[in-house]
């Protein structure tokens, strides 16, 4: 799992992403939330934040809520990992040395 | 009038921006379908505008051919969500070099556009040389027969 982590694969986009979540690492955000906060485009969201699923930085769940009764579809909820939040934090962090070295 | 037109196309632009979902959805892998078309869909309802509901519908398409392209890329047999999302880690050890899928569609289009763009300078710039010939020659004449006929009749 670590190995696979170390090769997600970096984009201005994923880190805009992951930017996002790591304002608050415990919050959990569904797809239109991350939309707003980023202002990525839906058609390269949601297959960076399958990806970053995938890769075991994010995990997702239903939100807790009855369809019927709240009379929408239930919104997939998405929070880092403490994977996730070790490995973003590296990648941050290794961006700044480069930007100050 | 502009709120009567906007409250009217409402309901249409709505059921497109559904039926697109629900397209994209289809075309997703089957393990993948319904949790991304619940999912898009409640996103859906977040939206205000019938505009923004619009640009996510037809994101969902975009982003449908993003996954399913990755997707097969993988062809990790999984039977649920969780199995799916477990094999689709495959795909962040791939690497697809320097270019991504929407870099590569905008250079093919670029690339075809490039030829299309060739080849009419090529057939217009044959086209002239055919239609106006550069060396034509030129004939002073002397002299100039002149014969009167008259008319038949007159």
């Amino acid at each position: 799992m670590g190995k696979k982590d170390s090769n997600v694969r970096m984009s201005l986009q994923t880190l805009r992403v992951l930017e996002a979540f790591l304002e608050n690492p415990t919050v959990q955000l569904a797809g239109a939330e991350v939309h707003q906060r980023c202002g990525i485009a839906s058609g390269t969201l949601y297959p960076i934040l399958l990806r970053l699923e995938s890769a075991g930085w994010f995990v997702s769940q239903w939100e807790s809520v009855d369809p019927s009764i709240a009379g929408r579809p239930r919104r997939r909820l998405y929070r880092l990992t403490s994977t996730g939040l070790r490995r973003a934090s590296e990648v941050f962090a290794s961006f700044n040395r480069g930007v100050l070295a | 009038m502009s709120q009567r037109n906007e409250r009217s196309t409402q309901p249409e632009s709505e059921g497109v921006s559904q039926w697109l979902i629900h397209h994209a959805a289809r075309r997703a892998p089957e393990c993948l379908s319904s949790r991304l078309e619940e999912e898009w869909l409640a996103d859906l309802e977040s939206r205000s505008s019938a505009l923004l509901r619009l640009r996510l519908a037809l994101g969902c398409c975009w982003a449908t051919m993003v996954i399913v392209n990755e997707y097969s890329r993988i062809r990790v047999p999984a039977a649920s969500p969780v199995v799916a999302a477990r094999g689709y880690i495959a795909l962040a050890d791939r690497n697809f070099g320097y270019f991504s899928l929407r870099s590569g569609t905008l250079f093919l289009i670029l690339g075809l556009h490039a030829a299309l763009f060739c080849g009419l300078i090529t057939t217009f710039s044959h086209t002239r040389e055919l239609a106006i010939q550069p060396n034509l020659p030129n004939q002073v004449l002397n002299t100039v027969p002149i014969e009167m006929t008259a008319l038949p009749g007159r």
